[in-house]
């Protein structure tokens, strides 16, 4: 038997399945569509999208976001319960995407949230999604 | 063109010695000295333009102006006024419509205040509405260079993975 610590208990205790808060600026919504529709269907891991911050184990930040709006997402992160988890979706939150000129919007979404994960990609495919909600479980399970 | 417009022009001319002009069916354009900005603004308003619909600003900046545009509407007419007056843009302070058209003046107001930095003297409420935080200079103006404040502000040059903003 594997002598595992309190807080991989737990860890997995909590993560069976991945409850999501959207914070979407922009395009991130529209291009993300596809995940919660039939063909790829994110429900069927246990991925839900919830109503609030308060509820979730994962927030999901896509699109560039302005001066005005990381001062929201600030607020939503910090009404999210502890283990959480920030995916950043997209190259506008990598780098500003096609905005890394604009004078009102982040560059370096890192600078302002703690982000476990970037997902890179304009917009980022679907298995990409999937791949980096596998990755919160694996290191669930790696978790001793 | 209709009889409305004609006879309509014809009245502005007259009444304030100003050069307007009808545009196509529906549409007249005057332009007009500032100070004479409300008295017009006024004198419209009771003939029936009750919709402020937009005010906005061009940037003319070789000649140091700053043109606004007022575009007015009447619902019974269903003629839309273009009033436009020039300002020095250095010093842009013209008197508010706030006292005329009230809500529907203010927020646009407000708006070219922030990015315009044109100062409307009467509106009350001037608060920044779009930019939180915001140190430089009003962006929308055509000296701004929002390029270089991009670099100063979010860029590091000796990043060696930033240095292609530099190029």
């Amino acid at each position: 038997m594997v002598k595992r610590s309190e807080k991989a208990k737990t860890m997995r205790k909590l993560i069976k399945a991945i409850w999501i808060f959207n914070w979407f600026n922009s395009c991130g919504f529209a291009e993300l569509v596809p995940l919660v529709g039939s063909r790829w269907d994110m429900e069927r891991f246990g991925m839900i999208i919830v109503g609030t911050p308060r509820h979730a184990d994962v927030l999901f930040i896509a699109g560039y976001q302005t001066q005005k709006s990381i001062e929201r997402a600030k607020r939503v992160y910090e009404q999210m319960a502890e283990p959480r988890v920030v995916i950043a979706l997209g190259s506008c939150t990598m780098t500003g995407g096609m905005y890394w000129d604009s004078y009102n919007t982040i560059k370096k979404l890192d600078k302002y949230l703690p982000i476990t994960m970037y997902i890179p990609g304009c917009p980022p495919r679907p298995e990409a999604v999937f791949e980096a909600c596998e990755k919160i479980f694996e290191h669930v399970k790696e978790l001793k | 063109m209709t009889k409305k417009e004609n006879q309509l022009l014809k009245e502005i001319n007259t009444k304030f010695k100003t050069k307007g002009r009808i545009q196509r069916e529906h549409r007249i354009w005057v332009t007009i000295n500032e100070k004479k900005l409300t008295e017009i603004c006024k004198w419209l308003k009771e003939k029936g333009f009750e919709h402020l619909s937009a005010i906005s600003v061009t940037d003319w900046l070789e000649q140091k102006e700053y043109e606004l545009t007022y575009h007015l509407w009447s619902y019974d007419d269903k003629i839309l006024i273009t009033v436009k007056t020039r300002i020095n843009r250095n010093k842009p302070i013209i008197e508010s419509v706030t006292s005329i058209w009230g809500e529907s003046a203010q927020i646009h107001e407000r708006e070219l205040h922030e990015l315009f930095g044109v100062k409307f003297k009467g509106n009350k409420d001037l608060l920044p509405l779009f930019l939180e935080n915001w140190q430089g200079p009003a962006p929308f103006r055509k000296d701004f260079d929002w390029r270089d404040y991009v670099r100063e502000e979010f860029y590091d040059k000796k990043n060696e993975r930033e240095k292609v903003y530099y190029d």
